[in-house]
């Protein structure tokens, strides 16, 4: 038999010391790729003309599947689908290599993926129905000139409630730990969304680094966590389902959740007084695509106003385009229209940015002690 | 040729899949856990022992603490539902042993997450069962939710392995022991319990070690309370990207629990060894 | 192999006790069967309970998973009709069954090295065996990620497959080398007094031996692997991603009655498959079911 004890504490010493050797050697090196391409890589033009399949990867479910297979028959080509479930995964399969036509990265991915030179320059003038879009986007802060990316939909974070078994409601982020929910309250599982509703209830920045204001809102999610049922952000099936009746979440999983309850008018939306995220994801074409033309196509399509609409009413989320798609939303929340997201919300809404270094690392530490508390 | 050499034929084929395709990988790994992450949250190779400290928080004793106590909630219960099943199959299955033992992997074939949103239909506040019972009992983000997870989960890897060590028990042995010891439990606790033992470490083994490290269970049946050390490691590689330190937290938690893992299993194959002599 | 034949009905010396081709005749010993049986009984249907429940409502007219309102098919039309859909599945599949065959050689191999061979390192083989049960699927399929990208493999179906054997292994391992500690190596030290090369007696004597525990592992190995999500969507290709990375994806938008349908048909497949391993030989025209064989009645 093998040697004991300390035969084996000495193979792992050596794994520890082979370990650290190879950390010696490699000291510095960054783990996979952090840039794509150079500068000119991602401003070379290309045809918008149909130049093979379509390789597509976005979240599952966040496209009408007939508006895709409409493409197909349109152009004649395939669309060969990959589903990521986080943007952390999307990046880290975008950094081995793979060569996607078309991703839908969150803005703050967008600001990351162009620093670091992953995305080709979009000509808007060759994209019909670009003009659509809302003037808000003109110079969006995650994409200056617009010159890469063009929005997909857009987002707002609020408390949904089910009208019918929540009352004590006041209109502040508090009512998650404070209402009367019959102890059914979630709140979401992102810590962007979690510690950002903290700083927005103490009248901080959203995105603030500073650390007597993280230690507060630590100290605010800490003393709230055992008045929550769970922390999702599964939140379509938590709600309908019966087990949340009062939950944070994105407006278009309510629209989702509402499609299908028997009693979608009980559901409804409340926009924060002390302040709302809201965001928004783009389409964009990684700088190592196949067939950046066939995405450009793709995008053209999908921006159509009928295509628009269409897709806005089969996914629940609005897309910031005027005409058909505007409407459309429009109309899937007639009768509670707080659950859109206007010009004003863009205007006065929060928006989450990209945290960098020790500001980042706090976010985390904060996060993590929140969740093990 | 000798037995040595044919057995190690044998074995280097498979151990050198695993030496290449897991241990190098998994050595890259332990290199980033001494490494940082830059402005941007680039893992970024180093010779730094942060991540290690950080890693030993006592902030993180009770998730660990939490994770092997589900894990061995889950074993146990196992164990105990597994085993009388198991015998059942392997002792009076008859003819239908092979039918009934398909039947126990059967429902493994169906997608675990679309098992698991089941059993959430099925004990949801408004779900079946509370229809039946005509209550309002809650079942769901509760810790006994996620240990019922994990057994469901995790059930028929203790089951196979004790029913093949059943199996290729001889029924003559069982009958020697009834006449020796007299009654049913002695020849159980003398004669069959030994002697499938090493059925039930195999068991312990596929069912302990990756429920320690298991995220699904707590995160959809859990509530705020039932974090175990998987969902930690899951949230630093994908939430916080800090990879550096999802590794560091990960070495901890193997070395930590591979140390135990082998202590226990020499221990209980000497008795195994010494009681079937 | 035994070499006594018996023909049903006929109740064999009681020597052959070993076998068990026919129901042994329950101990007499055991006064409470009643009590085992009805255990096993509950347990099968808590087993079943939410697959009936997937079951039931992959059929259901509504989208609804609370209230079963009429039966309908298109849960299943949708599913079919999607191409990729479809290509997922038969990639999971083919994934799966590669996976299987090649653990379960490579990990019985191992098995049966780890236990026969007296090396110095075989210690150290031990712990390197029970590393992939311990490591978090994300590590490992983070790993494994890199791996294959500094050495420029490019990701695909291969590459899918070669993390699933990898962590499929000691799974393997683990589970025939609890039968293997159980098997009298007197059988094959006679064998070999007798001539046989060891080779011979490997094939012969020690492989049908722990044919069971090497079926059951298999099945293991598939079932996994085939379910298998995180360590998938790392080393996945662009197209087309296994099943399971399809449906852990779309699952947070709230489990649709297609899902459930996807979930029915895997099952139906699964059931077919082994109900065929069972009955064809039957057929066939051999005395023995297809899988008693597999699972090594001495008397086949």
């Amino acid at each position: 038999m093998s040697p004991g004890w300390e035969g084996r504490l000495d193979r792992r010493e050596l794994l520890r010391a082979a370990g650290l050797a190879l950390g010696t050697g490699l000291a510095g090196c960054a783990l996979g790729d952090t840039t794509r391409g150079s500068l000119e890589d991602t401003r070379k033009p290309f045809k918008k003309a149909v130049d093979g399949d379509l390789v597509y990867f976005n979240w599952a479910q966040y496209v009408d599947p007939e508006l895709l297979a409409g493409f197909e028959k349109r152009y004649g080509v395939k669309v060969r689908e990959s589903n990521f479930d986080s943007m952390p995964a999307m990046l880290a399969k975008l950094r081995a290599g793979i060569a996607y036509d078309v991703i839908f990265p969150s803005a703050e991915f967008t600001q990351r993926l162009i620093s670091g030179h992953f995305l080709r320059e979009i000509d808007h003038d060759k994209l019909k129905g670009s003009d659509t879009v809302y003037a808000e986007f003109a110079q969006p802060w995650y994409d200056e000139g617009s010159k890469h990316t063009i929005p997909y939909t857009m987002y707002a974070t609020g408390l949904g409630y089910r009208a019918d078994k929540v009352s004590g409601l006041t209109g502040s982020w508090r009512d998650l730990g404070n209402a009367d929910s019959g102890s059914r309250s979630f709140m979401l599982d992102d810590f962007q969304e979690g510690i950002g509703m903290a700083n927005l209830v103490n009248g901080h920045d959203l995105n603030t680094t500073d650390e007597g204001e993280l230690d507060e809102s630590l100290d605010y999610l800490v003393d709230l966590k055992p008045k929550l049922r769970g922390i999702t952000s599964d939140t379509v099936t938590s709600m309908t389902s019966g087990n949340a009746w009062l939950q944070q979440l994105w407006n278009g999983d309510l629209v989702n959740i509402r499609n299908q309850v028997d009693n979608p008018e009980d559901y409804k939306f409340q926009k924060c007084k002390e302040g709302i995220p809201v965001g928004n994801d783009t389409f964009a074409i990684p700088v190592n695509a196949n067939h950046p033309g066939t995405a450009l196509l793709f995008i053209e399509y999908m921006i159509e106003p009928e295509n628009a609409a269409r897709n806005v009413e089969w996914i629940g989320y609005p897309m910031p385009y005027q005409g058909g798609p505007t409407e459309a939303f429009e109309g899937l929340v007639a009768d509670d229209p707080s659950i859109n997201v206007t010009a004003k919300d863009l205007e006065n809404g929060h928006q989450f940015r990209n945290l960098r270094g020790e500001g980042r690392l706090a976010w985390d530490r904060a996060w993590t002690e929140f969740k093990v508390s | 040729m000798d037995e040595q050499r044919f057995a190690i034929g044998l074995l280097l084929p498979g151990a050198l899949w695993l030496l290449l395709l897991f241990a190098v990988p998994l050595g890259i790994l332990l290199a980033i856990s001494f490494g940082y992450t830059d402005d941007l949250g680039t893992a970024i190779y180093g010779t730094r022992l942060d991540n290690f400290e950080q890693a030993f928080d006592p902030v993180f004793l009770p998730v660990l603490l939490r994770s092997v106590g589900f894990a061995l909630a889950t074993v146990v219960l196992c164990v105990l539902i597994g085993y009388p099943v198991a015998y059942y199959i392997a002792v009076f299955g008859g003819r239908f042993k092979n039918v009934l033992i398909a039947l126990v992997v059967l429902p493994f074939f169906v997608n675990y997450l679309v098992r698991t949103y089941a059993w959430i239909a099925m004990l949801g506040d408004e779900g079946l069962v509370n229809g039946v019972l005509d209550r309002n009992v809650q079942f769901l983000n509760t810790p006994w939710a996620v240990i019922g997870g994990l057994v469901y989960g995790y059930l028929a890897f203790m089951i196979l392995p004790i029913y093949a060590a059943l199996d290729r028990m001889d029924p003559a042995l069982r009958e020697a022991g009834k006449d020796l010891y007299g009654g049913p439990w002695q020849t159980f606790r003398y004669v069959t319990w030994p002697h499938t033992l090493p059925g039930v470490l195999a068991g312990t083994v596929l069912v302990f070690l990756p429920a320690v490290g298991d995220f699904v269970a707590a995160q959809l049946l859990g509530g705020p309370d039932e974090y175990m050390v998987g969902n930690l490691i899951q949230q630093q590689f994908f939430a916080a990207e800090n990879w550096p330190f999802g590794a560091a937290l990960t070495t901890v938690m193997m070395a930590f629990l591979l140390i135990w893992m082998v202590l226990y299993l020499r221990a209980a194959a000497r008795e195994a060894r010494e009681a079937a002599a | 192999m035994s070499t006594t034949e018996t023909r049903p009905g006929t109740p064999g010396p009681a020597a052959d006790a070993e076998a068990g081709a026919r129901p042994a005749p329950p101990p007499r010993d055991f006064d409470r069967p009643r009590f085992l049986k009805v255990f096993t009984g509950v347990f099968f249907l808590v087993l079943f309970a939410p697959i009936a429940l997937v079951v039931l409502f992959s059929f259901n007219s509504s989208r609804s998973l609370q209230n079963f309102e009429g039966f309908s098919l298109r849960w299943y039309e949708r599913f079919f009709e999607n191409e990729a859909l479809r290509d997922s599945l038969i990639a999971s599949i083919e994934i799966a069954l590669l996976t299987m065959v090649v653990a379960t050689a490579l990990g019985t191999l191992l098995a049966y090295g780890l236990v026969r061979a007296r090396v110095r390192f075989s210690g150290a083989l031990n712990v390197l065996l029970l590393v992939p049960l311990v490591t978090p699927e994300i590590v490992a399929g983070v790993s494994a990620l890199l791996l294959f990208t500094q050495v420029g493999l490019e990701l695909s179906l291969t590459t899918i497959v070669l993390a699933h054997i990898t962590f499929s292994i000691s799974y393997v391992t683990v589970v025939v080398r609890a039968r293997l500690a159980s098997l009298n190596p007197e059988v094959e030290n006679a064998a070999m007094d007798l001539g046989a090369t060891r080779l011979q007696t490997f094939r012969l004597i020690t492989l049908p031996a722990l044919w069971p525990a090497i079926v059951a592992a298999g099945l293991l190995v598939f079932a996994l692997s085939f379910d298998d999500f995180v360590m998938s969507f790392f080393t996945t290709g662009e197209s087309p991603q296994p099943l399971p990375v399809r449906i852990w994806s779309a699952i947070r938008f709230g489990v649709t009655p297609t899902i459930n349908a996807i979930g029915t048909f895997m099952l139906t497949v699964s059931v077919i498959t082994i109900g065929l391993a069972i009955a064809l030989p039957r057929l066939l025209g051999r005395r023995e079911s297809g899988l008693g064989v597999l699972l090594g009645r001495e008397n086949a």
